[in-house]
Formats: C-alpha cells, sequence, structure tokens
C-alpha cells in the first residue's frame, strides 16, 4: 500500500510538469502578447505611445526574452509559490485572484454538497421503488434539470425573484459588502446568498447524479450476493445499506478527479450571468486578454486539482474496495 | 409430528400488469427431522421458485396464491408457524430466516460480497440471531470455518471471498449458513458449479454438518447422480407440479412418472455398451443433404471404406491425423492464486502436452477448471501463440503443416479448416443476427460459394441439426439454450471443417436437452465422417461420446488411453481421484466418500512417487499398453511421445 500511495505520488510530478509545459505553450499560441493587445487598444483610441516606455515594459515583464526563459521563471516562480503578476490589474497573480479563489471553493463546495445530499436519497429510493410513481415523477424532474442549460434557469430565476418578489439574487453577497474586509455579517450575507447560485450549478449534477446511481444499484440489487444477505435474515434497510449501496459507490469515487475541476470552471456562464465574483469570469478575460500569468496560474490550478483529485480518488478506492487493493496489478 | 417441514398444496404465481404466470402449483410434499430430500427438476421448472418460498425471499411480483408451508422447529417444540403467512421481511420471517432455515446457493462465486472479509459475513449472520458479543461471534464463526474444513480459520476470518478458490467459498457460504445451527439447510444446487473433485467434497461436508449439526436437508438439483448419494427421499418436479415422490430408492429402481423414466434414461452413465444410446425427451433425426455429404467423400475416398472400430483407435494403423500437437507449453504471468500472499509468477497453463486426433475420430479431453483445457483449445485455433512446441495440422493439400510462426494472413487458410463450439449458448451468438446470417457468416468470411451456395447450405444445416427452416429469420433470443447450441454447430459446420473442437459444449444444458446433443454430434459425426476434439469436465460425457480420451491436470496431459482402457484400468492417481468422485445416478455405485481425496488429488506435487511432478522430478509420457500413457517416472519404460 505504501509503494503504491508512493509510485502514485511520483507519477504526479512529470505529469505536471507536463501540463506545465502544455499550459505555456498554448498560451503563448495565439500572435502577439498582452503589451501588443495593450498597445493596440491605446492606439485605437488615439493616444501615443513612447517606444522606449514600450521597451522599458517589455524588459521589467521579460516579454523580449526568448520563450524558455519566461518559461522557467515562471515555472520556478510557481515552484516558490510566485504565481506572477497580472498585467490587466497591475497587481501580483495572488492578490487578483485573492477572494474569488476562497469564494468559488465555498461556492463549489457547497455545490458539491448540496448533489451529493439531494441526489443519494432521491436515486436509491428510485433504485428501490423501480417503476413506481415515485421513481417516475423524480425521472420527470431530473430529465428537466439536465435538459435545461444552466445560464438559462439562471437567467429565469433572476427574473421571477425580481419580479415575483421584487429582490436580487444575483452576486455571492450584498452590495456593501464588496471590497470590504470579512466581518460576521459578510459571511452570513455570503451564506444567504450562496442558495441560488447552488441551486443552479447543482441542478444538471443532481439530475444525473440520481440517474448514474439509480443505473449502478439496480444493476447491484439483482445480484446473488444481495440474495445472501437477505437468506441471512438481515432487514431490508440493512441489507441495502451495508451491501449493494457499498458496491454501487465506486463510480462516484472514481469520479471525484473529474468533478473537482469541473465545478471550478463549469461554472463560467452562470457566474457571468448571476455576476458571481468567482474564478470563471476572470480565467475568461485573463484569456481574452492574453494576461498570461494570470491565465496561466489558473489553469495550472485547474490540472493540479485534476492530479490532486485523481490521486485522493485512487486512495480511497483502494482503500474502500478490497479487490483493487489487493488484487492490483493482475496480468493476464 | 416429526416433520420439520410440510408444504400443502403450494401456489406461486407471478402477478404481471396484465397477467398472472403460474410458478408452481399442487405441490406438497414434507421434510422429516435429519431427513435429506432432493428436489429435482431441469431448469425452468419451479423448484428454485419453491426454495424461494421457504425461505421468504419470493421476488416481489410472485405472491403465495394458494397452501400452506408449515415449519415446525425442533427448537420449539409444538410451534407452527405457517411460512407462506408471514411478511417476508417482518420481523418473525426473518428470525426463522437464516437463523432456523439456512440456504446456501449455487454461485460461490458472487454470492459473497466481494467488499466485505469473510469473518465480517459470518459474524454479522451470527450477531443478527444470537445475543452474542463480537468476540464471541467471531469464536463461533473459527469454529464453525474449522468445522467446514479451513486449515488456518482464524486467518480465514480475515480473507475476502475473492482470495479464495471456488471450492473454499463455498466452504465459507456453507460456514455462514450453518452458523446459527438451522433446524434446516435449502442448498439449491450447491455444487453445479464446481469441479467433480470438489463437488464430492463439499457433498461430504454437508454430510458431516449434517449429522453432526442434526439437520434436515432440502438439495434443489438437477443432477441425478448427487440426488442418489445423498438423498433419502426425492421429490421430481416437472412444469410446476411435483410429478412424483418417494424414497429414492423406490424412485430409482421403479420410476413411475413417464417424466422420471426419461429423466433416468438422459443421464449418461459408466456402463453403457458400445452401442447404447441416450434417451433424451425429444430425439432430434439429423437428415444430411448432399452438399456436406457430397464434399466428405470426395476430399477424402478412403473413408468409405468401413474401417472396423477397434482399429481406428490405433494411431499407427488407423487414418492419417488431422492434429498433431507435439510438447506444447505456454504460460501466464499472474499473481499466484496464493491464499495470503501477493506474488508475481509465471504459471504454466499449458506444459509439454502432446495430443493426436485421427480423421474421423473422437478424442475427448477431460480435466477441471483451471487445467488448461481451454488454453490448449485456444492454442491449436492459434487465438494464441503458444511459447514453446508444435502444432501440425493437416491442411486442404493433405500435407501436416506446422501452425506455430505462421502470420495472420498464413493462417487464414487454415482458420477455415477448424472450428469452434463454444460453451456458453447466449454469449456465442450474435443477438443482433438472424440464424440465417450467423450461419452464412463463416462462409462470407472465407469467400466460400455464391449467395445461391450459401443458401442452400445454410437450409441444409438446419436440417442437419434439427431445426425447422423457417427459423432463419428469427433472431438467438427467441431459440432455447440447446437450440442455440445447435445454431452453434450448425455455424461450424457451414465451412465444412476438417477438425471440430467443442468446449464444454453441454456443461450449460440440462440433462436431456444435453442427451440431445451428445446423440446429434454422434450421428453426425458417422453420418459425415466428423473429427472432433470434445473438452469436457464430465467423465460421463466424455464417456459417451469420445474414442480416446486424454486426462488433463495442472497443465498437462497425465493419462491417455481408449475409452475402454481408461475406465477399467485408470493408472494415475488423478484419473482414479476424477473416477472416485463422480456421483453416478445408480445406486449400487454410492460415492465412497472415504476415498475423497482433500484438494490432494489435483496437485501434482502430493501424487505418489513414480508420479510426483515438482522441481525434482518431472516426468514424461510412459507406454503402459497399446496406446495407454501415463505421465510417470519409470526406469524400465522407455520414453515415447503419443
Amino acid at each position: 500500500m505504501l509503494t503504491f500511495l508512493a509510485r502514485r505520488l511520483f507519477v504526479m510530478v512529470p505529469t505536471l510538469i507536463m501540463i506545465s509545459v502544455l499550459v505555456f505553450v498554448i498560451i503563448q499560441l495565439p500572435p502577439g502578447d498582452f503589451l501588443s493587445t495593450y498597445l493596440n487598444e491605446l492606439q485605437s483610441q488615439g493616444e501615443a505611445v513612447d517606444p522606449a516606455k514600450i521597451e522599458f515594459l517589455k524588459h521589467q515583464y521579460g516579454l523580449d526574452q526568448p520563450l524558455y526563459v519566461q518559461y522557467f521563471d515562471w515555472a520556478w516562480g510557481l515552484l516558490h509559490g510566485d504565481l506572477g503578476f497580472s498585467f490587466e490589474y497591475n497587481l501580483p497573480v495572488t492578490e487578483v485572484v485573492g477572494d474569488r479563489l476562497w469564494l468559488s471553493l465555498v461556492l463549489n463546495f457547497s455545490t458539491i454538497l448540496f448533489i451529493y445530499i439531494v441526489s443519494f436519497p432521491i436515486g436509491i429510493y428510485s433504485a428501490t421503488r423501480q417503476y413506481s410513481w415515485g421513481d417516475y415523477g423524480f425521472t420527470l424532474l431530473g430529465f428537466l434539470g439536465l435538459a435545461m442549460p444552466n445560464f438559462l434557469f439562471a437567467l429565469v430565476l433572476l427574473y421571477y425573484a425580481n419580479v415575483v418578489f421584487g429582490t436580487s439574487i444575483g452576486g455571492l453577497m450584498d452590495p456593501e459588502f464588496i471590497n470590504q474586509g470579512w466581518s460576521f455579517a459578510k459571511i452570513m450575507s455570503v451564506v444567504e446568498h450562496l442558495w441560488a447560485p447552488v441551486l443552479v450549478i447543482g441542478t444538471s449534477g443532481t439530475a444525473s447524479m440520481i440517474r448514474r446511481l439509480r443505473a449502478n444499484l439496480l444493476d447491484e440489487l439483482g445480484k446473488q450476493y444481495v440474495v445472501t444477505a437477505h437468506a441471512k435474515g438481515l432487514s431490508p434497510l440493512k441489507v441495502l445499506f451495508k451491501y449493494p449501496l457499498r458496491m454501487a459507490l465506486n463510480p462516484f469515487i472514481a469520479d471525484i478527479g473529474n468533478i473537482l475541476p469541473q465545478v471550478v470552471s463549469g461554472s463560467v456562464l452562470v457566474s457571468v450571468v448571476m455576476s458571481l465574483p468567482t474564478t470563471g469570469p476572470m480565467l475568461l478575460t485573463a484569456l481574452q486578454s492574453q494576461d498570461m500569468y494570470l491565465a496561466g496560474s489558473f489553469l495550472m490550478f485547474l490540472a493540479l486539482l485534476t492530479v490532486v483529485g485523481m490521486f485522493v480518488s485512487d486512495v480511497l478506492l483502494a482503500w474502500l474496495d478490497p479487490r483493487i487493493r489487493l488484487q492490483g496489478g493482475v496480468g493476464k | 409430528m416429526t416433520d420439520i417441514l410440510r408444504i400443502k398444496d403450494l401456489k406461486v404465481e407471478f402477478v404481471l400488469p396484465h397477467m398472472r404466470v403460474k410458478a408452481v402449483e399442487n405441490v406438497t410434499f414434507r421434510i422429516g427431522a435429519q431427513e435429506t430430500v432432493a428436489l429435482v427438476g431441469e431448469s425452468g421448472s419451479g423448484k428454485s421458485t419453491i426454495s424461494q418460498a421457504i425461505m421468504g425471499l419470493l421476488p416481489k411480483a410472485a405472491q403465495i396464491t394458494n397452501g400452506s408451508i408449515i415449519f415446525a422447529d425442533p427448537d420449539k417444540p409444538g410451534t407452527r408457524v405457517d411460512i407462506a403467512m408471514l411478511d417476508r421481511s417482518g420481523a418473525q420471517m426473518r428470525s426463522i430466516r437464516g437463523g432456523r432455515i439456512s440456504m446456501i446457493f449455487q454461485e460461490p462465486m458472487s454470492s459473497l460480497s466481494p467488499l466485505h472479509t469473510i469473518g465480517d459475513q459470518i459474524c454479522e449472520a451470527v450477531r443478527l440471531h444470537r445475543k452474542v458479543g463480537n468476540s464471541e461471534a467471531r469464536e463461533l464463526a473459527k469454529e464453525m470455518l474449522t468445522l467446514v474444513g479451513f486449515a488456518d480459520p482464524k486467518r480465514a476470518l480475515k480473507t475476502y471471498p475473492f482470495e479464495l478458490s471456488g471450492g473454499l467459498r463455498q466452504r465459507a457460504m456453507i460456514a455462514m449458513a450453518m452458523v446459527c445451527r438451522p433446524a434446516l439447510l435449502v442448498a439449491d444446487e450447491p455444487t453445479t458449479a464446481l469441479d467433480v473433485t470438489i463437488q464430492a467434497q463439499i457433498l461430504r461436508l454437508i454430510r458431516e454438518v449434517q449429522s453432526e449439526l442434526k439437520m434436515s436437508v432440502l438439495l434443489i438439483t438437477h443432477d441425478l447422480g448427487v440426488v442418489a448419494n445423498m438423498a433419502d427421499r426425492m421429490v421430481v418436479i416437472y412444469d410446476g407440479r411435483v410429478v412424483e415422490s418417494g424414497r429414492t430408492d423406490d424412485v430409482f429402481i421403479n420410476p413411475g412418472h413417464a417424466y422420471t423414466q426419461s429423466l433416468l434414461a438422459a443421464v449418461p452413465h459408466f456402463d453403457m455398451g458400445p452401442d447404447e444410446r441416450l434417451k433424451p425427451l425429444r430425439e432430434i433425426k439429423p437428415k444430411t443433404g448432399s452438399l456436406l455429404a457430397l464434399n466428405e467423400s470426395e476430399d477424402d475416398p478412403r473413408e468409405q471404406t468401413e474401417v472396423p472400430p477397434s482399429l481406428a483407435l490405433h494411431p499407427s494403423m488407423a487414418s492419417e491425423p488431422v492434429l498433431a500437437v507435439r510438447h506444447l507449453s505456454k504460460s501466464f504471468t499472474q499473481r499466484k492464486g496464493n491464499w495470503f500472499k501477493a506474488e508475481h509468477h509465471s504459471i504454466p497453463a499449458v506444459s509439454d502436452v502432446s495430443l493426436t486426433v485421427n480423421r474421423g475420430e473422437c478424442v475427448g479431453l477431460v480435466g477441471e477448471s483451471g487445467c488448461g483445457k481451454t488454453t490448449l483449445s485456444k492454442l491449436i485455433m492459434r487465438a494464441m501463440d503458444p511459447d514453446d512446441g508444435s502444432i501440425l495440422f493437416r491442411g486442404e493439400s493433405g500435407q501436416m503443416t506446422e501452425l506455430t510462426g505462421l502470420d495472420e494472413d498464413q493462417l487464414n487458410p487454415y482458420r477455415k479448416r477448424i472450428q469452434f463450439v463454444f460453451q456458453d449458448p447466449f454469449g456465442s451468438l450474435n443477438p443482433r443476427m438472424t440464424v440465417q446470417d450467423i450461419i452464412t457468416e463463416p462462409m462470407i468470411i472465407h469467400g466460400v460459394g455464391n449467395s445461391a451456395y450459401h443458401r442452400k447450405m445454410v437450409l441444409e444445416l438446419m436440417e442437419v441439426v434439427g431445426l425447422d427452416p423457417r427459423f432463419l429469420s428469427r433472431y438467438p433470443h427467441s431459440f432455447s439454450g440447446g437450440q442455440r447450441q445447435r445454431i452453434g454447430i450448425a455455424r461450424a459446420l457451414s465451412l465444412k471443417p476438417d477438425l471440430l473442437i467443442f468446449d464444454e459444449p453441454t456443461s450449460a444444458l440440462d440433462v436431456s436437452v444435453q442427451a440431445q446433443i451428445l446423440n446429434l454430434l454422434k450421428d453426425l459425426q458417422r453420418d459425415l465422417n466428423l473429427t472432433y476434439l470434445f473438452i469436457s469436465h464430465n467423465l460421463a460425457v466424455i464417456d459417451y461420446v469420445a474414442d480416446r480420451i486424454a486426462v488433463m491436470c495442472a497443465g498437462r496431459i497425465v493419462e491417455s488411453a481408449p475409452r475402454e482402457q481408461l475406465f477399467r484400468n485408470p493408472l494415475h492417481p488423478y484419473t482414479q481421484a476424477l473416477l472416485n468422485a463422480v456421483p453416478f445416478a445408480d445406486l449400487d455405485h454410492p460415492l465412497d466418500f472415504n476415498k475423497i481425496m482433500d484438494g490432494k488429488a489435483s496437485d501434482p506435487a502430493r501424487w505418489p512417487a513414480p508420479f510426483t511432478i515438482n522441481r525434482n522430478s518431472d516426468p514424461k509420457m510412459m507406454q503402459f499398453a497399446e496406446d495407454h500413457f501415463v505421465r510417470a517416472e519409470r526406469a524400465d519404460f522407455t520414453e515415447i511421445a503419443i
């Protein structure tokens, strides 16, 4: 087990290095850089630009260096926790991201929690009462949730909240708290605002989770070991939780690696529509304006989440399922 | 009343939204104290439904619409419970289920949860029905594991089911069912999925545990051999009704009902005369058409002159060999199937196998699961590459050709000369193809004939295997297992192969269907002069179809001989163990449980002196009599490869 963990961790290092190279190359692929975009913008507004100043800026940002030197500077910085400097905001990336990262994490963690809490009971109910009215009802709701685009749901929700209740549910806190330090009132305000985006982002995830849990559980319920458990005289509920449900969990654990980056990046559209102060919209603008360090750090962060998520799910799977733990590496 | 269970007029129906389907009706029988009652019937006869009704484990759609199941618990004299009346998941039913009536199932591979240790699953059963603490439960579980034959019960508690072999899993399952000392054990096909030697061990174990715990057993099975050896009384079920019941010896000696008679006549047994045929419920009369027969005679004019059967047995004098396998070896890299340790080993799946199949003969290959017989067939088919050895095959040119080392293109002409019939009639036919397409496909792949020829051939093949040509546009799902297997045979015949390999073709079928298929194969072989390599774990089946038999164990052929000789004079300890372990459907040949070796029989290192195979000695095949070879180390024998 320990060697497995060590090997697994060791493999993560070259993976991350590969990803960082790819990220850097992709960001550099479009012609020009942040400065040239910036210059074009200034010139189109009719402002004169001093060539000496541009040279100075280029030199200062290291943009006149060859590509690989820029990469090593950036990668070296990453290793030391220095995420680089955002051109657009004229601030270090850490400061630009700042609260947004935490708010995104809070929002997305709540969303995952919401998905699990809602979908598990419903999925179990649907599987054990297959083809009942309840099952059909949840199936209908689930398909609605799956079919409706998130941003549309967000718009509908915003509209009705405004028309019917006269409140604005956009944002993640009341306007007066923006750019203020953290206080208890601010936290409460975040909590109050959280439900709407969680609901919006979570619906499709919940719906697909219900469907998958139902399908997995239905597969397991017909298995022989479930009959064995019943034959022992266990109560139906105990049988369900101890045997088939535990078996049906594997795909969900295996999915953690995908869920983590998905919830961080996947809510961009909703965040734009609901003007949420999360990282999604920021990544979008950073990519548009070729703010390379900001975008690069974001992408690396997502990559790190994926790799770590995969690691966590592998470890959890090995821990939960003795077949993976003890039978790994059977070669035919 | 000394009866533990009395079932009276039981009727179970499946209630579906728009109809009711009767599963069993008018079922009446009783189980006395410490008695073994066998419930005999073929698949779909309703015997499992009866066991589910007793356990309160019927599926949701099934309802007991009539009758009673009276359970009289010997621990609580005087009380009688009608199980048919109880709520299936209510507290009273749950305390009986697992506590007073336990059940073991057919599939030891899937009936234990793979995620929980054996100890966890057994202790759970104890703690459900007895007020004991955790450590006490473990003690009880350990005690029971010792009783069912685990060498190291303490470690067994911590193992997961997938770390155990099939036989050990079934032992663990029995321990789990026994741990609460039930009054009645319902054993639903407990040994069907196991090898014969393991089956004999498990049957002996059930007997021992039964007398130790003084319980009754309801044995559900389709195997009359098991019934003859285990049951005091038997109940024969056909189409959801009891057609006959009585003392086992009475029923065997004097079967009253026509169904019981035909069931007994359909089981292959060892003392059958050379011309004696099995009698299936429905016989197939194969009609050989012109296309198949014509070609055979053109190919091989010599075959038309009758060769006396006794001569056909001698490779030197009989017709030419079609297939000659010489010293074939193949190993896999695998984690050793060891109990507690994970070690990577190179496991020899097939080692030093030599085998000759002559034209027009049927060679039987018998061995237990994991002995390498399927690997051998895959090597012959060149679905895998051997590590060592040679495979000589007589192709169209009439020359023996070395198949090893040929690449895909060079192999192609030989592929159509060797055809395969698989074990699983359900998995081996594409459910999205019609029968017509399935049988035509090999001809299209190999570019044989035009579409007119295909049509004619398919019609003829359907006649040959006894299927109505009107079925051609149907899909496989509308056929029974036996019919599907016949489609598989028709497909294999469509290219008029020189060699047909059957890998357990009847092990998934009921006895009467098995008899039907075996008779069909025999008739086809006679009429079309086909050559078979017949792989099976069932000695009686092999005995019925094969001319020569090779016994395989642990990747090696340990003995090979003409059929009568092998059964009359088995020399190798493994062959003897195999023969001793087969339960005969005959009361005059009871299993000798004392002769059963616990797992020693299939371990080459533990065979006695001249036969031992271990690091120091690797015996070769020795000739004992004409055409009778044994793998042994004996100085006075000269080494001759078969």
